[in-house]
Order: C-alpha cells, then sequence, then structure tokens
C-alpha cells in the first residue's frame, strides 16, 4: 500500500464518489462540496493570473496604459445585477463579447471548416482502384443526403424524401459509431480510476 | 415470474458491480490480448519518426482532470517517441490545468532519456487567448511569450531562444479534449503558417475528426484510451494504455451482451402482448 | 440607451473584427487584436461572477439553515483553501499545486468516471432497437464497440478494417453534412447577432 498522504487523500476521496453507486450519502456530499470548493477556487486564481491580470490591469498598474481602463470597467459591469438600478448595465460586457465572439465565429467557421471541408468533398470518381470509386461516391452521396435531410423549406416528398430518408441511415451510422466511442471514453475513464486504486494505492499491479 | 421478468428488473446496483469487476479482474489477471495499429495513429507515428533530429515539436495539453485518464497515456507515449527520436519539445496548453498534467508527463519520461530542461525541451505553461494567441505564436513568440511555467525568462533557456516564430516548428501534436483545440490549431495556426498538425483526442471527440483527417488538415489521429494503447504498442512500452486494454475488451464485450439482452427482452415483451 | 448602446456596440465591435481580417493596414490589425484581447480580459469577469454566486448562494444557505447547510460550510472552506494557497503563494506554490495534484484531479476524473456505470445500466434498460434507424445505430454502435478494442481484432482480423471503413466514409459523410449544416446556422445566428435581431442573449427586456 501506498505509503503518500497524498495518494491516500486521492483514493479515499475517489472511493467517496463511488459510494454514490450504491446510494446518496453523506461521504458522496462531503467529496462532492469538496470538488466544487477546489475547482471554483482553482479557476479563480487561474484566471486572474492567466486572464485578468496579464492582460487588463498590469497594463495599466506596471506600464500607466489608461485606456485599459475600459476593459476593466466592462468587466466590472458583470456585477451590476447586484444593484437593480444599474443592473442594465450587464449588457455592455454581454453584447462586447457575443459581438467579439461571433465575428470569431464567422471568420472561423468559413476559413477554417466550409472552405476546406468543402474542397474535401471534391473527391476522384474514376482513375483509382473500385472500392475507392464506391468509397468516395459514398462519402459524395452521404454529404448530400445528409444536407438534404435539413433542408424544411420544402416537404420530404418523392425524390426529395428519398434522398432525406438516405440521409436518415448515413446520420444513424456515424451516431452509432459516435455512441461507440462514447462508451469507449467513459469505460476508459473508469479503467483510469480503477488503475489508479490498484496500482499508486494498493499497489496490487 | 419467469427468467426474463426477473433479468428485466435486476437492481441496477448488480449491473454497477458487474462492471466494476469486469474493469478489476482483467487489470489483475491480464489476458494480453493484442493491439492492432490503426491508420491514423500510424500516420502520427510515422510523422514523429520522419523528422530531423533536433527537430522543434509543440506539444499542446489542451485537457483537462476529466479527460486526463484517457489523455495523459498519449502524453506519454507521444513523449517517449519525441525523447527516443532526440527531438526537442515545447510544451504548452490552451487549457489551464493542460500544462500541470503535461508536467507530470514530462517528469516522468524526460529523465528516462537523460533529457535536460531548458535545452531539450521547456514547458512555456497555459496560454490563454484562444485564436489571438495562437495567431500571435505563430508571427512572433517573443511576443507573447515571456517566462517558462515556472516563470523564468525564457531567453534564458536555448530552446526558449531557439522558437522564434511558425517557421522553427515542424510540428504540432495537440492533446485535446474541447475547445479551444483541434480546431484552433487548424485554423489559426496551421491554416495561417502552414504548420502540420497532428492530434490526440479523447474517444467521445474522436469521430469528429474523421472530416479533418479526410481534407488533410490533420495528419493523423490518436482517438482516446485505445489510441494511446496503438501509439505504445508502436514505441515499444507497456504503459497505462495498453494495461487497461483488457478491461476495455471485457467491458465493451459485457455492454453488447447487456444490449443484446434487452433487446431479447424487448422482443418477448412485444410478444407477450 | 439601455437598447440602443448595447445594439451599437455588438454592431461596432463585430463588424469591426470581421473588417480588420481582411485589410491589412497595421492599425486596423492593432486595433482588432486589442480588443480581442480585451475581450479575453473582460470573459474572465464571467467566470468571476460566477464564483461570486457560489459564494453568495452557499454563505446565504449556511446564514438561513437551509437543507444540507453543513455542506457549503466544506465547500466554502475549500474554496478559501484554494485561493488562499493560489494568491499567496502563487499559481506555482506548493500548496497549491498540492491540492491540484491530490484533491482536483482525482476529484474531477472520477466524477467523469461515474458516467461508465450508468452508461452501462443505460445499455441494459434503454438502448433498444425499436424501429429500423434506431437498429441501424446500435448495430454500427456494436460493430465499432467490438472492433476498437483487442478484443475484436482478436475475434476477427478484418473487424478493425470494417471500423475504419465505418469512419472514413459514412461516419465522415454524416458528420461533415451535419458540419455543413451547423456553420451555415451558426453563421446566419452570428449575423442576427451583430445586425441586432437576435436579442435574446441581453436577457430581459432585450426585444
Amino acid at each position: 500500500m501506498a505509503t503518500e498522504i497524498g495518494v491516500w487523500i486521492a483514493a479515499l476521496l475517489t472511493l467517496a464518489i463511488y459510494s454514490f453507486l450504491y446510494k446518496d450519502n453523506p461521504l458522496y456530499k462531503v467529496a462532492e462540496n469538496i470538488f466544487v470548493g477546489v475547482s471554483a477556487g482553482y479557476w479563480a486564481v487561474v484566471l486572474w493570473y492567466n486572464y485578468a491580470w496579464p492582460n487588463l490591469f498590469e497594463p495599466l498598474v506596471a506600464q500607466g496604459n489608461l485606456i485599459n481602463l475600459i476593459p476593466i470597467i466592462v468587466g466590472l459591469m458583470m456585477f451590476a445585477p447586484l444593484i437593480p438600478k444599474i443592473s442594465w448595465l450587464i449588457r455592455i460586457p454581454l453584447t462586447f463579447t457575443m459581438g467579439v465572439a461571433m465575428a470569431l465565429v464567422i471568420l472561423q467557421r468559413i476559413q477554417g471548416e466550409i472552405f476546406p471541408q468543402l474542397q474535401a468533398t471534391f473527391l476522384p470518381l474514376s482513375g483509382v482502384s473500385l472500392v475507392e470509386v464506391i468509397s468516395n461516391f459514398l462519402i459524395i452521396f452521404g454529404v448530400v443526403s445528409t444536407l438534404v435531410y435539413f433542408y424544411f423549406s420544402k416537404a420530404h416528398k418523392g425524390v426529395l424524401g428519398v434522398f432525406a430518408k438516405l440521409g436518415i441511415w448515413f446520420m444513424m451510422v456515424a451516431f452509432g459509431a459516435s455512441f461507440g466511442y462514447t462508451v469507449m471514453a467513459r469505460i476508459s475513464l473508469l479503467i483510469g480510476r480503477i488503475y489508479f486504486l490498484l496500482h499508486n494505492w494498493l499497489r496490487l499491479i | 415470474m419467469n427468467i426474463l421478468d426477473r433479468i428485466s428488473s435486476i437492481d441496477r446496483r448488480i449491473i454497477f458491480l458487474l462492471v466494476a469487476l469486469a474493469v478489476i479482474i482483467p487489470l489483475l489477471i491480464p489476458l494480453g490480448l493484442p493491439v492492432d495499429v490503426s491508420k491514423p495513429v500510424r500516420d502520427v507515428y510515422d510523422m514523429v519518426d520522419s523528422l530531423p533530429e533536433r527537430a522543434i515539436v509543440v506539444v499542446s495539453c489542451d485537457y483537462d482532470p476529466g479527460s486526463e485518464a484517457e489523455l495523459t497515456p498519449a502524453t506519454v507515449a507521444i513523449l517517449e517517441h519525441c525523447f527516443r527520436k532526440n527531438l526537442r519539445v515545447y510544451l504548452m496548453g490552451l487549457w489551464p490545468p493542460g500544462p500541470e498534467l503535461g508536467n507530470l508527463a514530462l517528469e516522468a519520461v524526460a529523465p528516462k532519456y537523460e533529457r535536460v530542461y531548458g535545452v531539450d525541451y521547456i514547458n512555456i505553461g497555459y496560454r490563454p487567448g484562444g485564436p489571438v494567441m495562437l495567431v500571435s505564436l505563430g508571427r512572433d513568440v517573443a511576443d507573447l511569450v515571456r517566462a517558462d511555467y515556472a516563470g523564468v525568462p525564457i531567453d534564458s533557456f536555448p530552446l526558449g531562444r531557439a522558437v522564434k516564430s511558425a517557421r522553427d516548428i515542424d510540428l504540432v501534436v495537440t492533446l485535446s479534449a474541447g475547445d479551444p483545440g483541434v480546431l484552433h490549431w487548424i485554423i489559426y495556426f496551421s491554416a495561417r503558417y502552414g504548420t502540420r498538425i497532428a492530434a490526440a483526442t479523447t474517444a467521445i471527440m474522436a469521430p469528429q475528426q474523421y472530416p479533418y483527417l479526410s481534407s488533410g488538415q490533420l495528419v493523423g489521429l490518436l482517438g482516446g484510451l485505445k489510441g494511446a494503447a496503438e501509439y505504445e504498442t508502436l514505441v515499444e512500452t507497456t504503459g497505462r494504455a495498453t494495461a487497461g486494454m483488457d478491461s476495455q475488451s471485457i467491458v465493451h464485450l459485457l455492454l453488447v451482451i447487456f444490449i443484446i439482452m434487452g433487446n431479447i427482452i424487448l422482443l418477448y415483451e412485444k410478444r407477450r402482448r | 440607451m439601455k437598447q440602443t448602446l448595447p445594439l451599437i456596440i455588438v454592431f461596432a465591435f463585430g463588424f469591426f473584427v470581421i473588417i480588420a481580417f481582411f485589410i491589412p493596414l497595421g492599425a486596423f490589425q492593432s486595433a482588432s487584436q486589442t480588443f480581442e484581447t480585451w475581450y479575453t480580459g473582460v470573459l474572465a469577469f464571467f467566470v468571476f461572477i460566477g464564483i461570486f454566486n457560489i459564494v453568495k448562494v452557499n454563505a446565504n444557505k449556511i446564514q438561513r439553515r437551509l437543507s444540507d447547510w453543513q455542506y457549503s460550510i466544506i465547500l466554502l472552506l475549500f474554496l478559501i483553501l484554494m485561493m488562499g494557497a493560489g494568491f499567496i503563494g502563487g499559481p506555482e506554490g506548493g500548496l497549491f499545486n498540492y491540492l491540484f495534484e491530490h484533491m482536483q484531479i482525482p476529484l474531477g476524473a472520477t466524477m467523469f468516471s461515474l458516467l461508465a456505470f450508468f452508461v452501462a445500466s443505460a445499455a441494459f434498460r434503454a438502448f433498444r432497437a425499436r424501429t429500423p434507424e434506431a437498429t441501424l445505430l446500435l448495430i454500427a454502435a456494436v460493430i465499432v464497440m467490438i472492433g476498437r478494442v483487442p478484443i475484436g481484432y482478436y475475434i476477427w482480423r478484418g473487424f478493425p478494417g470494417v471500423v475504419e471503413w465505418i469512419m472514413n466514409v459514412p461516419n465522415t459523410a454524416a458528420k461533415r453534412g451535419i458540419l455543413f449544416g451547423a456553420d451555415l446556422g451558426l453563421i446566419s445566428m452570428a449575423l442576427r447577432v451583430l445586425l441586432g435581431i437576435e436579442r435574446s442573449y441581453m436577457g430581459r427586456g432585450g426585444e
């Protein structure tokens, strides 16, 4: 068994969380609240030292950049709802961040996703092996039929309906694959914790 | 009440116990099932293997403790490969806990190969700012990186002085659990500066990366713990990922049995009506 | 003023960042980068207000002796401990890193790993092939679940190849189609926000 206190703390907290599987109990609640407290404290420290101080306060305090007062005041407006008379001021930081974020989304999605992915969909249907031709055709067909499914301006009848139906089949295969991977991910996390308990704590493996 | 009725009303804690046993027993008594290697993982390996000695690889730890079980083994395997090939590692992260988790991997691997901090590897810590930061990093590192993870001036290290812009970086390997992560590196770094990007992601994110693999925006992909186990196989080490594969296999088999049993019960209930 | 000023802000900053992307002049690029730097700084306040709320809600619980108020004491104690360790010793400080390594990492990882048990329970009770589409989904899931682990390779060498084909062809096709649809939707939503048509994010009185 491990002798380091840190390993024991981690192991006991792990077991406290797992005790929830039997039923909800005070040990689990204690561990859960420790987690929330430690995480909130962690994020406060990290965000101050990595976001707020170097980007906003340090240029003002250390370099005298008065213009940095603007984002600091905008950020402090997040606390405006505490005073009902000026609670509407929270819209300023909300709209500022939404404006910049939406602009970045537009630039990011067009340049980084739509164009390269569109280019990648133009696949060769000749001059390659038969297996590749079939696979390429299925990819092109799959992309088109999935997009057709999301076209709701016309009723999914006739040819459109057939394409939409095939789009659903492609999506079901993709969702099934995603589900398989999701299960894999969750099990991997469990394996990681059990490995810690058996290897680092109990030293059985 | 017949057997199917009994099974369908089973207490879920029995299911939990079966899952726990399916994980614990293979860890205690390994089955030694062989790990096959898929093309996306082999592509990452071949990419790293093709780099000349002393090439610089950015290892970006873009994950948190919730994904540690899947991505730390991948970090360790990639670091093993880099140090064995005498490549230089520039570790950083787009998520706050990332570089600290990456540091744990560095501390485990670097001494094995007698690698020296500041010469063979460096940790520049968490870099906030997502898109803006990545664009600045590629254009002029000095603009952004003044000190390493521990606050020591970056210019006091040979590796710190060697990385001035994206031109000095031969490969970026991002270990990504979400946003910011793979997509940011692809759009704001690779698309702008042409640097090649390889990714190790959680298994949940892996299916979404295939369009980027297919378009060539990613050179390769390690998906989840299995991806890490495949990389361990390629670098001929046996780490946490390989150790967990037997358990992964048995639990998956158990879950498939549960799904089949559940659907048998469904058919039985339909027939009974 | 309460409605107009926010709409002017979202329009001005948003379109400035977009236009600056296409104009290579130094002043535009510099201003755009400044706004983006301010953006990351202001984002921190979103989390600060969240933490402030956690403290306020739990302090209120303790003061009024509401249900499970004792756990709120534990929460606030560890919040103060972690913040104290970080602000006094710095983010590279010994105690801060100790708490991170021996409490936050194991607690975070364990919380997420709980889901494995509930996925297993759901696999038994809820994953039923009631329709042809659900059947196809489950078949694909089962093939991936078995084919992606060593036991699949052990059962049949061709299994991983089948999984790779599923991931490279139908999965890529559908994910790409969804990506196009989602991106076009996101871009149209972003334009609606920038033009002030979509205001629900501003809260009550945003219309």
